[in-house]
């Protein structure tokens, strides 16, 4: 299953343009963060994909079919939308609201049955918020509601999720567990989109991201040659610093922001371009499982066209493998390759960049 | 395991039993109560030889319990039926526990069209029939001027607001060209609802509205849930939201028309029962909307069996409700300590 926007344009008066030529793409187990800074239209750009709202010209489209010609019915039930928690006050129980969301799957003049109250349950179990059923919605907290409200969306076996802002006015454990229920159902398959203030949710938990700046223009990519510096500086007109963390288990990649830019700043600005930034790195791998070193062949054989050279060595004696590459490519795929071998268990990886002037070209 | 798959805001069995039965058996005690006492058991004796036949016991009983109490009975379970489901209906869907039955300008429309009837000397069932033609122009009236693209429930609800006062001011202007011998004080009778021009004429015209209204909606009961949802939340439960609107505005609408066709203005009903029973059901129509049909109802019985019991002269039915329905309404809410829409 695949969701496209192609070259949408939408203002909500004539003569205004709020989203020029938008386009996006997402298919299959694909997380995709919709950026951009307030009031650039990252909901009104979700509105008008789902079809809430028209576009002045162009389309979505879902699997190649106009979303407009599919029947409403059908339709919700390939996506499902997750509105901010904030916009819903109804004081239903939590189980009645997850219930609601099988109303795609029930005719019209039908009460939901046995198995649709099973369904619901499930979802709920699944989502670890089964304590929440006989609970009002009204009664319990910011982050307790998000989940519900997901838990409403998924009742109705999407296969597209469409979120609005799912983890703001949340606390951190709370985002965490937004964000974690997101990357959990895209690697169940799902198609995940959600708008989001937070960059760094979208270097963390995103394939691709969309960044939508004020005046209307946009780009669509990896996020990884998204969510740069540079094309945060012009979007939000905040001067960030993309840094690393590491964890025993992972590289985390925070944006700490540093300043806000001078108004002035932007006019010697271009639009945000995707980065392609060409480095020269190296990678070093280690890992203490033989076995691993197939699926470690398997992962560098996919990125090929990097590697300018590699070293490997095992060393019995400690029960070690070493691994080093030597790898000449954009600093984007780089990292997707330190990425990739860092989620193989019992993996140690690190990756080292050469010094060098930064340039930024135009993407295509 | 049966007991995993229970779903909430379901009646339980019991209370279905129950909210079937006690209309019923509220209807059956006040059918002997009145000036003239009827002990249950002559009732049933009654109702027996009525249906088998035979001799009746006394000719007058029969007279009174058949073709007085009972369409009386009849139209008292159909306008608090009806008044109460469609002020739970409109509730829900102008999302505000201020909606009541008029909240459209349904009730303002109806008493101008049964005020301009008796001012044209027009017969019961005429002025029953202009009730329930004006009761649907003024909603028609409040459609067209609030609805429109981009424009939200509020818009229609202020309207509505406006479409009834502006009906409000003609029946105003009908009282002052009227006849202050005998056309006012009918009208003005007429305006403070009254039960008592019930048979089974009137109940012809005006029963199928209210039950066919009733019918849709129960039918729709799972679905009204969706209403109080915000625009895009409903939107993307797949249902048709605007068609659901439309059907619950028109099926709203005509009972309630229909209501205040047959009896005048019964105040209070469509606002008092559905929160009662908010409180004690929750929100969920799936037990909300029988509820409240089943105790508007009994409700409507007691009150209206009062009205014309408590002294020699009937007591306007409206200004009971008030005076009954406010002060439980009250000690009620107090003890739940409140609810939410």
């Amino acid at each position: 299953m695949k969701i496209a926007v192609e070259n949408g344009c939408f203002g909500y008066r004539k003569g205004e343009q709020l989203l020029q030529n938008v386009s996006l793409e997402a298919s299959d187990g694909e997380l995709v963060a919709i950026l951009g800074p307030n009031g650039a239209g990252k909901t009104t750009m979700l509105r008008c994909m789902m079809g809430f709202l028209h576009w002045k010209s162009g389309r979505s489209a879902i699997d190649g079919k106009d979303i407009r010609s599919i029947p409403q019915r059908e339709l919700w039930r390939t996506i499902a939308y997750v509105p901010q928690a904030k916009n819903t006050s109804a004081a239903y129980t939590a189980g009645e609201m997850v219930l609601l969301g099988r109303s795609s799957r029930i005719g019209v003049f039908s009460q939901p049955g046995a198995g649709d109250v099973q369904m619901a349950d499930q979802v709920m179990e699944r989502l670890g918020i089964l304590h929440l059923k006989e609970k009002k919605c009204s009664e319990i907290s910011g982050g307790e509601l998000q989940m519900v409200l997901i838990a409403r969306a998924l009742a109705s076996q999407p296969r597209i999720l469409v979120l609005d802002e799912p983890e703001s006015n949340l606390d951190f454990k709370n985002q965490l567990i937004v964000l974690e229920t997101l990357s959990r159902l895209a690697a169940e398959g799902m198609i995940c989109l959600f708008n989001t203030h937070y960059p760094a949710h979208a270097l963390q938990r995103a394939g691709k991201s969309f960044l939508l700046c004020k005046d209307g223009s946009s780009i669509f990519g990896p996020t990884r040659e998204v969510v740069t510096e540079a094309n945060i500086r012009r979007a939000f007109g905040v001067q960030a610093v993309i840094g690393e963390v590491e964890t025993p288990e992972n590289v985390l990649r925070s944006v700490l922001p540093v300043g806000i830019v001078p108004e002035d700043w932007n006019e010697m600005e271009d639009a945000v371009v995707r980065s392609i930034v060409h480095k020269i790195a190296s990678i070093t791998i280690l890992t203490n499982d033989y076995g691993m070193a197939g699926r470690i062949n398997e992962i560098l054989h996919r990125y090929s066209e990097l590697i300018i050279g590699r070293m490997g060595m095992p060393y019995k004696k400690a029960g070690v493998y070493f691994i080093t590459v030597a790898l000449d490519g954009t600093e984007a795929k780089i990292h997707a390759l330190g990425d990739a071998l860092s989620l193989l268990p019992g993996v140690s990886v690190k990756t080292v960049f050469a010094r060098e002037e930064e340039g930024i070209e135009l993407y295509g | 395991m049966r007991a995993a798959v229970k779903q909430q805001g379901k009646l339980s069995l019991g209370w279905l039993i129950l909210l079937l039965i006690l209309p019923v058996v509220v209807g059956f005690v006040a059918l002997g109560i009145g000036r003239i006492w009827i002990a249950p058991p002559d009732i049933f004796s009654s109702l027996v030889t009525k249906l088998t036949g035979g001799e009746a016991v006394s000719a007058q009983n029969d007279m009174v319990l058949w073709n007085i109490r009972l369409p009386r009975i009849l139209l008292d379970m159909l306008v608090g039926a009806g008044l109460s489901g469609a002020g739970c209906a409109y509730q829900s869907l102008f999302a505000n526990p201020l909606a009541t039955p008029d909240t459209l300008g349904v009730a303002s429309g109806a008493s101008f069209g049964a005020a301009l009837g008796i001012l044209m000397g027009m017969s019961l069932l005429g002025i029953q029939g202009t009730a329930l033609l004006f009761g649907g122009a003024a909603v028609l009236l409040t459609w067209l001027a609030g609805a429109g693209k981009g424009k939200g429930l509020n818009t229609i609800v202020l309207s509505g607001i406006m479409i009834g006062s502006l009906f409000s001011a003609l029946v105003s202007l009908v009282k002052y060209t009227a006849d202050t011998e005998s056309e006012l004080p009918a009208i003005t009778y007429w305006l403070m609802g009254s039960l008592d021009s019930a048979n089974f004429g009137s109940l012809k015209l005006g029963a199928p509205p209210i039950l066919i209204g009733l019918i849709l909606l129960l039918a729709l009961r799972w679905r009204l849930n969706l209403l109080p949802l915000s625009e895009d939340e409903a939107r993307s439960s797949g249902v048709n939201i605007r068609v659901l609107r439309g059907v619950v505005i028109v099926c709203a609408t005509m009972m309630t028309a229909s209501c205040v066709s047959m009896c005048g203005q019964v105040g209070w009903v469509g606002l008092l029962v559905p929160h009662i029973c908010r409180m004690k059901f929750g929100n969920n129509h799936l037990s909300l909307l029988p509820a409240s049909i089943s105790l508007g109802a009994v409700f409507m019985i007691v009150v209206d069996t009062l009205a014309r019991s408590v002294s020699a002269a009937e007591i306007p039915v409206s200004i009971l409700t008030a005076i009954i329905g406010a002060p439980f309404f009250i000690i009620l809410m107090r003890r739940s300590g409140g609810w939410s829409l």
